[in-house]
Parts: C-alpha cells; structure tokens; sequence
C-alpha cells in the first residue's frame, strides 16, 4: 500500500477512471429480435406482484433449487474459455484443478475448494482481505492468477490452527479483541503469520510495516499491533 | 493488551470485565460464515450494469445479446423490474416510518431513468458464474441521451441550473413542502445586537464512504411464497419489514438471515437495492441468486457521507459569552434522498439565540445516507472550528471558552445525568493540556510546528423498545434470542454478558442465539448506537421475567422449558439522556511539505456504565481513527468538466493504515444514571463526532492558520503557508 501521506496527488491521479461499463454506451446499432422466454417486458409493480405466484408454481415445478452445484457448473458455458491443469498445495493438502486461465487464486480457494475464510474485499490489490501466505510469502489472492499459482504451497487462515489448537497469532487475537468485524482478520492474519516465522519478536513499529498492506475499516489497528505483538513474546508461531 | 483507564465504577460479576467475544473462534479461524460465503444449491451470480454517466436518459436498452450468452438466466432492466426501493428515497431523514415512505414524491427504483449519477443502476443480469454475468454486462447496449449535470449544493440551487428532479434541486421534506430543514430558538438578531464581536467563516467537509471492508452483497432464495434473503444487514428486523413492504409481501413471508457481515458503519441499514435485484432475479430465474458489488459498485453506488457547506456567524461579549449563533448550510444528498442531511453541533452550546437553516440539495453526485453519527462529526468540525478560532482570536482558553458556553441542564431540561464538566476536566488533565497548546498559535520556530486541539460533545443516548427471549431447560442451559447482526462491535457478546449478569451464572451457561428474523424476535437494529440500550434492556427485562416463573415454578425438568420475554417500552421520565466526551490531540505540522502527524491522543468518555471494556475501548479507538482519516484524507473528488468520480477506492480516497495510526488513549467515566441496562449509554459513534474538529484544532494551533475545509490535506496547508 502506498503511504497516504506520500504526496497529495489525487488531481493528478493520471486516468479519467471511466467505469467499467463506459464502453456499453457507444454502441446503439440494431441487435436480433430477444426470444420471447427472455423478453423484457414492460411491467408494473403490480403486474410483478400478481406475476410472483405463477412464478412460484414455475418454481415447484422445475427443481432448480434440488440441482446441485456440481450439475450447475456443468452446464454448457462459454466456448473457448481456456481451462488449464494445475496442481496446488493448500494447507498441506494436493490438489489437482482445472481452472479457467481467467480464475485467480481466490476463487480457486472460494468457490473450488470452499476455503471461504479468505475475504475479498476490493478484488484489485488495495486492502489485504485476500491474503494468504504462498510459498512462504504473503501474497494478494485476488491479484494471483490461479495458473500462476501452478505447483505452489499456500496457507490459507483455515490452515493456522493445528490440531484444533490455535496457533499463538490467533489466540492472541482471541485475547486483544484483534477482530471487529472480522473481515480483515484472516488476512491480518496471514501477514502477521508470515511476520512472525521471520521475526518471532517483532516491536510495534515493525509489525505496523508489516501490516501496512492489510487495510481495517473498523480501523482496529492498535488491538490487532498489540495482538501481533503479544504473540511475538509468546514465542511467535510455533 | 493497552487498558482503558476507568473511573466511577466497580465492576460487576460479568459486566464491566474484560471479556473475548464469545464467537471469537470462529472470527479467527475462517469459519465465521459471510454472506458471500453462503452456498446454495444451483445458485446463480448476478452483476449490475451502471450508469457512466453523471445524468442521462436512456433512451434504449438492448439485452439480447447478453440474454443469449450461454449461462444467462435473467436480465432485468428499467423496464421490465420497476420496484421502489422505499429506504432509498425517504424523504426527511424518516427511514423508519412507513407513511413517508408512501408519501415520498421522488421514488428511487431498483434501476432509474433517467439515470442521476455515475454509478446508478441500469440493468442486472443473473448468470451460472461470476465471469458469464460480467460478460454479459459488458454486452448490454444502452443508448444514452445526457443531460446536463450539478455537482456542486450551491450551484444545484441556482435557478439556470439543470433540474434532477421536476421541481428542482431541493430535497422535499417528509410533507413533501421544499424547505429548508430549520430551527429557531430565541432571537438571534437580539443576540447579535448583544454581541460585542461578530464573526463569520464558511466550512466546508467533504463525502465521506463508508467504505466497510464488506462490498455488499445479497443472496436472494424463495420457496413458493416465501423469501430468504442472506444479506449483511444492520438491522434484520427493518429489513425484513423494508424488503416486504417494497415487494408487495407480509413481513412472514420474507426471513432475514445476517450472521456475519463486515463493516457497514450505517451503510447496511434497512434493506438496500441489492437485496430487491437479488429478490427480482430470483424470482425470474426460479433460482437463488447472489448479486455481488465490486469495490467500485460499492463506493459509487451505496452512499456516504454527505459533503457539506457551513456558514456561520457568532456574536460573542468581550468576556466569552456567545449571545447569538446562526448557521446556514447545504448537505449534498446526491440523487436521492436517502438520509437527513442533517449537521448537528450548535445543539452542544447553551446560548439562548440560535437560527439553524440546513438545504438538503440533490447534485449529480453519488447518493449520500448515514455514516455512523450521520449528523455530528462534519457539523461538529464546522462549529468547533469556529469557536476555536474566536477563543484564541477573544484571547481565551478554548476549553474555558467551551466550559463557558456548553449546553447545561435546566429547569426546563433536565438530564438523567451531567458530567460534561468532569470528562472536559479530566481530558485536559490527562493529557496536559496547558503545557501542550501553543498560547500564540503557530509560535513554534522552524518548519516543523507542533500544536494541540481540542473538541467536546455530548450525543443522544436515549432509550427505547426492542425484544429479546431467554429460555432455560432442565440442564441449566440458558438460550438468549435476539435480532442483533454483530456487526463488529460485539453486541452478541455484550448481550451474553448482560443476560449471564442478570442470571447470575456465567457467560459459558448462555447461548446466543441471533442474526436471523425467523429464530429471533424484534431487534432495533446496529445503527443509533441503540442496541446495547435498548435490546440489552429488553434482556435484563426478560431475564426478570424468567427468574420470577423459576421464583414460582422451580427450574424445568425433563423436557420442559421456561421461556421469558420483554418487549420494554422505556421512558427516560421527561429527562434528556446523553453521553459525553472530550478529545484532546497534538499535532506535528511539516510546513515545508504539508504533512500532519499525530503525537498525542487522548480521548475521556462518559458512556454509562461499560459492560464489555475490551469492545469499548475499540469502539472509541476505531471511531476515533476513522474521524482522523476524515479530517486528514478522505473525501470522494469529482472532475468538474466530465462529473467523473476520480478518487473512489481506499488507495485514491488515502484511507489510514497501519503505519497512520497513533495510540489513542481511551478513559471512560462510569456512571450509573438508573436508565438503559445497568445504566449503559451509547458507545459506538461518540467517537467519530470529536476527532475531525479536535485534529483541525490542532492543525490551527500548530500552524496559526485556520483550515476551513476537510479533509486537510498536505495542499491545503501549503497554501496556507506560502
């Protein structure tokens, strides 16, 4: 993260930053008429409303919500999307994965693997959530491509406790009230665990550098540098 | 672990000890389940097409190809979805009330034409995965008309200016009259004639994102008739009373599921578009459907805080006293009104003669609503600044001049209790307040300058109605449900503690049951800083109730149970309730290259008795920095030329970090005023009101020059320096 005190440079912030969509609203040529399942129509509240109990028969009738996950990812996607092998160590287990070359590393351990305790929290590299330590080095998860992580170790949060013990960075968070929300917490997590196998002792001020990447809105920072800090004294992690 | 210091209470068996959150294992291992951490069987994932430009017509909207894509199972635009988003468009600030709703003239739907900011919702598209719903975003053709845009609450009140709704820029009240929110007290004129000196400054603070570290989201699922919405919610009950109301349905028939969620800081009140879309494409598409914002969705379309312009004009005797205080202001609401616009902080003064004139403006801007304390910390900014500067200008102590001047109980207003005095006193003590400030502001030598600030307030901590169930069973285990979403400031745990102290046994004997509208009764909601008040009477009261059926029929046996329940409808006797605090911060200036660090904070609070100190003091510290970053960083810039949003994001809105943080030392004053749970009063926001006027204090005392707008950031002072 850049140290917000490090120029105020916001005017110059260089891109008008158009929004993702800019480019929709070039384009008005005419388009194929829409199949009649799928048109829109024009409809009123009320029309919606008296419509929602015919959907609701619909609904019983078609057991989509008995389909399972496995049945919906089935489905005939888009053709031409790229799939490559790949296999990945996480917390200490293989895995051999097709993923789509587009798939970055957090989705891979969300939605493939259901290791939802890394966060996302902004998907582009400015708050930490996503962290995780990979090949022994904390790391973005949402700016990892998952092809990327070809052949790599990483730990995840899920990964820490031991045994259904702990590890002292989470018990110290335990007893420093290191979360609020605890959406910042696996990844503060993360990076302090990875701090703390380099320097079992670190001072406040190191473990502030450390941090610096993982961002807290609850803005808890002085409980989660005391949390890191305790931990430290108790011998770092294990 | 740093320790508040505390003074005026013992504690108790359970509360007033420091205590780890009861869930605390499940938030650091990874097992606590977020919303988008729910998986449903065939669930779908939704994505929302937004509006580039700051106002336009559609003209046309094309979704054919996107609906062709394969994967694609619903596409829902302006035409085809028209449901009101009723807490969206309140008028007045009343987002409670329901006859508002109704009433409002300027409707906000789920998706809006025209469309009034970058960022307004245009159309949404439900797809298998993640990366079909965005492909098929990016193929929806949407013709636009623009339209000529207001960025600016001034310049949307001139008469040439572009209308962004029928009847012009001013917000209507919740009568839909279109005036200006005003109050008048004493007579002002009178006051000013009084006054020996007058003076007049404009101030200005800027749009404030919540920027919860959450991007919001909503899981939608029906069965037959009935609606599961997972969604992280501040309030389960209002929103599950908001999401009926807006789709034509019974409260019954919609459940409100929000276990974990992260962050909202107000931005996760009552229902939000996301969770109709997600509803509506549920719906459509006979399967559950999660709809996930992007961080930049989630600055451009949910709302902040609103950006405000503050004028005002003080007559002041030579000896200190105010004799008359006027303010005329604009809130920049954005398109909608989704809040009240308010600025609080003239209230904190006692002089009888106060004229108040605040103009809710619609601009082209983003949609401003509640951030934690929505009306204080920006109104306090602005009024503080003032009298900061006319007691240094008058030659006279800032805290004698408050000690002066602040509002005090009467005859005609009584307080449940007072300590404004004490906390003042005990802050300025604490952190050495004489020796800190600087009697010529701006005397340091050299480019680096140091100086102190200081700032003071006092904030509603009123009662009120909310609901909770405990149940015993013939092991002794006892059960509490309630609707709080522990948002992060521990109510799970505060309402565990308040019940294991009224049951005399411990915490591990409680279970907690919450988050959920189809286990848990009633719950005011996290916002108001209202739950520890008012769901936490609602436990003392129930946990009455219990003991007096275990009085008369003896503990359960077998498979029996006892239940106990309150709904408490509490009075504070005709009395104002408030807590109170004092902030005091010193500051170190780089004139040469505009930086501000913070050497010294301290923060002295009377919130009632503290059931959890750990959680407290966190919620003071947190609030606390989040006001430095607000006085210091923060804001949303708009390019003037094209209305783009150039800053949105917590790198471009330079939100604090690890490295930006000081120790804030936090003091709670205990006091026990016979209200509320044990005597409890509001923690959670008092923090954020005091540091944006208590740093630019500081600033002004460090550099000798006022800072009239927020945030302060390294151009402006060396502007004022050069």
């Amino acid at each position: 993260m850049g140290d917000p005190n490090n120029g105020d440079d916001r005017a110059n912030s260089g891109s008008s930053d158009l929004p993702e969509s800019a480019s929709t609203s070039k384009s008005t040529d005419s388009r194929p008429l829409i199949p009649d399942s799928l048109a829109p129509r024009a409809q009123s509240r009320r029309d919606f409303l008296e419509g929602a109990g015919a959907a609701a028969v619909a609904t019983a009738a078609v057991p989509t919500l008995g389909m399972s996950v496995a049945q919906a990812a089935e489905e005939p996607s888009q053709a031409n999307v790229l799939e490559t092998a790949i296999q990945l160590t996480v917390n200490g287990q293989r895995h051999n994965i097709e993923v789509e070359d587009r798939w970055t590393l957090v989705e891979v351990l969300r939605d493939k693997l259901d290791l939802t305790g890394t966060k996302i929290g902004c998907n582009r590299s400015e708050c930490g959530a996503c962290t995780v330590i990979m090949n022994g080095k904390p790391v973005y998860s949402c700016s990892q491509l998952a092809v990327w992580a070809d052949g790599a170790d990483v730990r995840t949060v899920e990964g820490l406790a031991q045994n259904g013990q702990l590890s002292p960075v989470q018990q110290a968070f335990v007893d420093n009230n290191g979360p609020q929300c605890g959406f910042c917490t696996p990844g503060q997590l993360m990076t302090a665990t990875a701090l703390l196998e380099n320097n079992a002792s670190p001072d406040a001020q190191t473990v502030k550098e450390a941090l610096v990447g993982n961002l807290c809105r609850c803005s808890n920072y002085n409980a989660i540098v005391e949390a890191v800090v305790a931990a430290g004294d108790q011998g770092g992690v294990a | 672990m740093t320790q508040p210091t505390r003074i005026g209470l013992e504690p108790m068996q359970i509360i007033g000890n420091d205590t780890p959150r009861v869930d605390a294992i499940e938030r650091v291992t990874g097992a606590a389940k977020f919303t988008r951490d729910v998986k449903l069987p065939g669930m779908l994932y939704a994505r929302v097409l937004r509006s580039p430009h700051p106002h336009a017509r559609i003209v046309s909207v094309d979704t054919s190809e996107a609906a062709s894509l394969p994967g694609v199972r619903s596409v829902i635009t302006h035409e085809d979805a028209q449901v009101v988003w009723g807490a969206g468009s309140v008028s007045g600030g009343r987002q409670y009330n329901d006859p508002t709703k109704d009433a409002t003239l300027h409707r906000r739907y789920i998706f809006n034409n025209p469309v009034r900011c970058v960022g307004d919702s245009v159309a949404a598209v439900a797809a298998t995965d993640r990366h079909i719903a965005e492909q098929a975003i990016a193929l929806i053709k949407v013709e636009y008309e623009q339209l000529p845009f207001v960025l600016e609450p001034e310049a949307a009140l001139e008469d040439d200016a572009p209308k962004i709704w029928p009847e012009g820029n001013l917000c209507p009240d919740f009568r839909n009259n279109f005036e200006p929110m005003t109050s008048d007290v004493g007579d002002v004129e009178a006051g000013f004639a009084d006054a020996d000196q007058v003076f007049e400054e404009k101030y200005e603070t800027g749009f404030i994102h919540n920027a919860q570290m959450e991007p919001r989201c909503s899981l939608a699922s029906w069965e037959g008739e009935k609606l599961t919405l997972y969604t992280p919610s501040q309030g389960i009950s209002n929103c599950r009373h908001d999401t009926a109301k807006d789709l034509g349905l019974e409260d019954h028939q919609v459940r409100v599921v929000a276990q974990y969620m992260g962050g909202g800081f107000g931005n996760k009140n009552q229902n939000q578009d996301s969770d109709l879309v997600a509803a509506t494409l549920s719906r459509r598409s006979g399967a559950p459907v999660m709809v996930e914002y992007s961080r930049r969705e989630d600055w451009l379309g949910v709302h902040g805080r609103w950006p405000t312009v503050q004028y005002y004009k003080i007559g002041v005797k030579d000896d200190g006293q105010v004799t008359a205080m006027q303010m005329r202001a604009y809130s920049g609401m954005g398109p909608y009104r989704k809040n009240s616009g308010g600025i609080s902080g003239m209230d904190a003064y006692g002089c009888p003669n106060r004229l108040r004139e605040i103009y809710p403006v619609y601009t082209n801007r983003t949609t401003s609503g509640n951030f934690r304390a929505p009306s204080e910390p920006h109104g306090f900014y602005g009024i503080e600044s003032m009298m900061d500067d006319i007691a240094y200008k008058i030659g006279m102590d800032p805290v004698e001049f408050t000690l002066r001047n602040m509002r005090r109980p009467t005859d005609d207003q009584p307080f449940t209790n007072y300590s404004l005095e004490e906390v003042i006193e005990t802050g300025a003590r604490q952190f050495n307040w004489q020796s800190r400030r600087k009697l010529t502001p701006g005397s340091d030598e050299g480019p680096i300058k140091r100086g102190a600030g200081f700032s003071f307030m006092m904030f509603r901590a009123g009662v009120g109605t909310s609901s909770a169930i405990v149940r015993v069973d013939s092991n002794e285990k006892y059960t509490l449900f309630v609707g709080v979403t522990d948002i992060g400031p521990g109510a799970k745990t505060t309402m565990g503690m308040i019940a294991a102290e009224a049951l005399a046994v411990p915490l591990s004997q409680v279970e907690v049951v919450w988050g959920d509208t189809d286990r848990c009764p009633y719950s005011v909601g996290e916002s108001g800083s209202r739950t520890t008040i008012q769901t936490g009477l609602a436990v003392v009261q129930a946990v009455e109730e219990l003991r007096s059926q275990i009085a008369d029929q003896g503990m359960p046996n077998g498979g029996d149970v006892l239940i106990g329940t309150a709904t408490p409808v509490p009075t504070t006797d005709g009395k104002t309730r408030q807590c109170f605090g004092a902030h005091y911060v010193e500051v170190e200036v780089d004139t040469r290259i505009g930086t501000t660090r913070i050497l010294k904070y301290t923060a002295v609070h009377e919130s009632g008795r503290i059931i959890n100190p750990t959680t407290a003091r966190d919620q003071i510290r947190g609030a606390t920095i989040q006001g430095i970053g607000q006085a210091l960083h923060e804001d949303l810039l708009y390019d003037s030329d094209s209305g783009q949003p150039l800053t949105p994001g917590y790198y471009r809105a330079r939100h604090l970090t690890h490295q930006d943080v000081p120790d804030i030392d936090v003091t709670f004053i205990e006091v026990d005023d016979g209200y509320g749970p044990f005597g409890a009063k509001t923690a959670g926001e008092s923090g954020i009101i005091l540091a944006p006027a208590a740093v630019a204090n500081a600033v002004a005392n460090a550099t000798g020059n006022r800072m009239t707008s927020l945030p302060i950031t390294r151009d402006k002072i060396l502007g004022a320096m050069s």
